[in-house]
């Protein structure tokens, strides 16, 4: 502090915030007695309020930076900061407000739950990593609480941890979370190598060393350190291959839909809204490192991502499954943005998709609430996450059903949501991006419009399956027993639906350069051509309410599409495209296989050879110990028997018997007669 | 004449006989017996030795002495006999042995 | 060789002393072997007057057969109740423990028939300047005068040890004595 104003210092402001909830993990992890709600959410709103502060102070103005001498490895010096600039103080308003809302929900979702004491601890941990994933100002710092984020989503996984597909899922987060990190450190080193840094201002600033650093003769230098040209590429694949595994891109996004094992509170804060964000966080912080080889790269691995999710989500049955891969057809979406160069489209994304998703897991999360609870009291055994069973949920339960389509709405981009201003905003960049490319990228924004004609379907079929039709496993005259989410809950999807509409974040619900937030982050790096800004919605749009009509006739008239059940193509998509069989065949049996082989070297060589040396050493020891026995105590017995012997022999020789005497007598007379003659 | 060596020899074979009998007889009284035996031996040997000597008689002399000496002698240990016998109730030499280790 | 009857009867009576001797040392039955001890006496009072020692073979006679023996005799026959139970026949045949009496008597035999036969009794100097005995002589008359003169103190001595010896013994074999 040192006579600076606490208010005018904003590091320290942004220190608190994200230190808040790390003080009531330990608290509640510490404290005996059950609870600790309260103190999480006293923490966490806290931390908000901090944020929106900071968001007043930074948004639009200078950047602050603020940096303290970490540790001293060798003769290099590394330091830990805090850096705000618009991207962190966003996702900063951005990670503490949907968790205060979700921790809101959750003391509802979660509340006759007995081990919630653990939760509100994991929350707390997850808010504090993710925060400090957003202030931090240096690539190590980055990777640290990167680590502590995927750690924390482990842990929220797997919060069930007696469910075996709970702990499954949990692993299988955690591990291909690793492969991304690998790429992420091996990038951290190769920009250390190059630039001895790995502060985020110096290197990627306005002036920064990578704008600095220029390709001659395949060389990449700056300053005074030359490498081969490939490795710009590397670094770029490899920081790149970080955010694929964060942000469940092909081929990483196995985990995202069993992730949903976990509590539908932690589905939604964590897997749709904050977490899964910080790879594109991450691509959006280091932006300049990448060269166009990767960007290129990274636009159609978010094309094919955002495609192949929406093509699974069509034939998926579990309400959250479908949610899981919608997240990963939007997160391929803002990949594929930045991939072309659509920076602040990107992000302005993110942040919509942040609000609808959540509202979307929320509401879904309350039908799920109350249809268990129904299971419970009428002992009415069923699979309540899944969408055949249900039906005709919409009179019982109005505000999960309005909070639904209205998320849905934004998310297939009807005009007059959130996520009609960024979603379109996207798919305008990239007609015109690929305007200026030729060969096979005209096939992508096509491709993306197909892609959102088809979130539109699968969307909706979700909406229609649950709250339309008539009940399919409750019978009709039970179905009064279903009332909708009490209060709490209901307040958060209020709250978040309001957050879907075009209001917050533009005045013009047409125009998504008037969005304050696109505003934030103008970046253009794309040509403008002015035909496809209002050429593209009205295709798009025209085309989702044309969709939203079939799927209508499909799942609630009947009169629609026939069902394609039993044709491969239903079956490529119900079965994931066979991801995870492949994964399982290639890497899982392989690995299994490796650690029986070891296991068995580890049990037949190893622990042969220690017990091989153990019973040479019983052998050794059993002959030493005869050897001890049979020869030493042999010849001290020996002693003792021999001279017991030469005793007995010489004591018969007093037998008290007069002939012995003479005897005795006259055979040593005899002897001494003998003896004498002989010498 | 009888040649010397004779009555030495008998008087040898007498000696050793008589000893024999006093080292494993299990009678005290035979014991006795053995020890007499050993006594006429050497008597025998001086009176042998003794026809040589006319100047001083020695030889004839001694055997004299050892005679009677030897009566002295079987006189005191037949009273001992009899006393051990009185205290063992036995006079088999075996059965005498309180002194023994 | 020819042998005159001096010899033949010599011989004779050796062999009655040696096997008299033997079995009076062999026999289990005392009584017997006391009176073999008897024809032992007697045979070697003979052998003493082959050497021409008459008078000590007739002392022979009366002090040994006639006193010694019949002492034994007597002494035997007080001692009765547990010697004849101990004349039951024991083991036929040679017992281990007469093993070393036979051997140390073998051996002595052994050791004085080697120094009688190795040494040449004529070569004795002693021997040869010594004066025989005759046939003629009277040696009672010469033990007398040796006696008196010669030997006068071992025969006082002896006197007094007749004495201490009759007094010991009639002091040890009196009645109550428990010593």
């Amino acid at each position: 502090m040192e006579g600076l104003n606490f208010i005018e210092n904003r590091a320290l402001i942004a220190l608190l915030a994200a230190i808040l909830p790390l003080f009531s993990f330990i608290i509640i992890l510490a404290s005996k007695r059950g609870g600790g709600a309260n103190l999480a959410l006293s923490g966490i709103s806290l931390s908000f309020l901090l944020s929106i502060y900071l968001f007043s102070q930074i948004w639009n103005a200078a950047p602050e930076h603020k940096q303290l001498s970490w540790f001293l490895m060798g003769k290099v010096q590394f330091y830990a900061g805090i850096l705000l600039n618009n991207l962190s103080v966003l996702m900063m308003v951005l990670v503490s407000g949907i968790s205060v809302l979700v921790h809101i929900y959750s003391r509802e979702y979660m509340k006759n739950d007995p081990n919630i004491q653990r939760y509100w601890a994991y929350l707390g941990l997850f808010c504090f990593s993710m925060l400090g994933l957003v202030i931090s100002d240096n690539l190590l710092l980055i990777y640290l609480f990167w680590e502590l984020v995927g750690f924390s989503s482990y842990l929220l996984i797997g919060f069930w941890y007696s469910k075996q597909a709970a702990s499954q899922a949990a692993k299988k987060a955690f591990i291909i979370n690793r492969i991304g990190d690998l790429g992420f450190l091996t990038g951290i080193m190769i920009i250390y190598t190059q630039f001895q840094t790995l502060d985020l201002v110096t290197l990627f600033g306005d002036n920064g060393l990578i704008s600095k650093a220029s390709i001659e003769n395949d060389l990449w230098i700056s300053g005074s350190q030359n490498l081969p040209e490939i490795w710009l590429s590397i670094a770029g694949f490899a920081f790149f291959l970080g955010a694929m595994a964060k942000s469940a891109q092909f081929p990483f996004h196995t985990w995202l839909p069993d992730a949903m094992e976990g509590p539908t509170s932690v589905s939604s804060l964590i897997h749709a809204a904050t977490m899964v964000a910080a790879g594109v966080f991450l691509i959006a912080r280091i932006y300049p490192v990448f060269n166009p080889i990767v960007l290129d790269v990274m636009v159609w691995i978010g094309a094919f991502t955002a495609f192949m999710a929406a093509t699974i989500a069509l034939t998926q049955n579990d309400i959250k499954r479908i949610l899981a891969y919608s997240t990963i057809s939007q997160l391929g979406f803002m990949v594929m943005a930045l991939g072309i160069g659509a920076y602040s489209e990107s992000i302005f994304h993110l942040t919509t998709h942040a609000f609808f998703k959540c509202l979307l897991f929320l509401a879904a999360g309350s039908v799920i609430h109350q249809l268990h609870h129904y299971c419970e009291k009428n002992n009415h055994e069923f699979n309540y996450q899944d969408i055949r069973l249900m039906g005709g949920l919409r009179k019982r339960m109005p505000f999960a059903f309005w909070g639904m389509c209205l998320a849905s709405a934004a998310l297939v981009g009807i005009p007059l949501t959130s996520g009609f201003l960024s979603k379109d905003s996207i798919l305008i960049r990239t007609f015109e991006w690929t305007a200026t490319r030729d060969g096979i990228f005209v096939i992508l924004p096509w491709l993306m419009v197909l892609t959102s004609w088809l979130t539109a379907f699968y969307i909706f079929r979700l909406i229609f399956k649950v709250f339309f039709g008539e009940p399919r496993e409750i019978k009709a005259n039970k179905l009064g027993l279903i009332n909708d989410s009490p209060g709490q809950m209901t307040y958060i999807l209020l709250v978040l639906s309001f957050f879907c509409s075009f209001i917050v974040f533009a005045f013009n619900p047409a125009s998504f350069e008037s969005s304050w937030l696109w505003k934030g982050f103008q970046v253009s790096f794309i040509k403008e051509i002015n035909y496809f800004h209002w050429m593209v919605p009205l295709i798009l749009n025209s085309g989702s309410f044309l969709v939203i009509f079939l799927s209508y006739r499909t799942y609630v008239t009947g009169k629609g599409i026939k069902s394609m059940e039993g044709t491969w193509i239903y079956h490529l998509s119900n079965r994931e495209w066979f991801f995870n069989e492949i994964y399982n065949f290639m890497f899982t049996r392989t690995v299994e296989k490796l650690s029986l082989l070891s296991y068995r070297f580890d049990r037949t060589v190893i622990d042969g050879l220690v017990n091989s040396i153990a019973a040479f050493t019983k052998i050794i020891s059993s002959v030493a110990d005869w050897f001890d026995r049979r020869i030493i105590d042999g010849l001290v017995n020996a002693t003792g028997t021999v001279s017991g012997y030469i005793g007995r022999f010489f004591r018969n020789f007093q037998s008290g018997r007069l002939q012995h005497y003479l005897t005795t007598m006259l055979l040593v007379v005899l002897s001494i007669f003998i003896l004498s003659y002989l010498i | 004449m009888i040649p010397l060596s004779h009555f030495l020899l008998i008087s040898a074979v007498l000696f050793c006989i008589g000893l024999y009998a006093v080292l494993t007889r299990r009678n005290a009284i035979q014991v006795l017996i053995g020890i007499e035996f050993m006594i006429n031996a050497a008597v025998l040997n001086f009176v042998a030795f003794g026809r040589y000597d006319k100047i001083a008689g020695g030889g004839q002399m001694f055997a004299l002495f050892a005679i009677v000496l030897a009566a002295a002698g079987v006189a005191v240990a037949l009273a001992i006999i009899l006393n051990v016998y009185k205290y063992f109730k036995s006079i088999d030499p075996t059965k005498t042995d309180t002194l023994k280790d | 060789m020819i042998m005159g009857i001096e010899q033949i009867i010599f011989y004779f009576f050796a062999a009655s002393v040696l096997i008299s001797a033997l079995c009076v040392v062999v026999m289990k039955n005392l009584v017997r072997s006391i009176f073999l001890f008897f024809v032992t006496l007697f045979s070697l009072a003979a052998l003493y007057l082959f050497s021409l020692a008459d008078f000590i073979a007739l002392t022979q006679v009366v002090i040994y057969a006639g006193g010694v023996l019949v002492l034994m005799l007597f002494a035997f026959m007080l001692s009765n109740r547990e010697l004849l139970n101990s004349l039951k026949p024991s083991a036929s045949g040679f017992k281990v423990n007469n093993f070393a009496g036979i051997l140390i008597s073998i051996l002595f035999l052994f050791i004085l028939l080697s120094a009688i036969i190795s040494t040449d009794l004529k070569q004795l100097a002693w021997i040869q300047e010594s004066v025989p005995l005759s046939p003629a002589d009277n040696t009672t008359h010469q033990i007398g005068i040796h006696t008196m003169t010669t030997y006068l103190l071992p025969f006082e001595i002896l006197s007094i040890f007749l004495m201490m010896a009759l007094i010991g013994a009639a002091h040890l074999a009196r009645k109550g004595n428990k010593a």
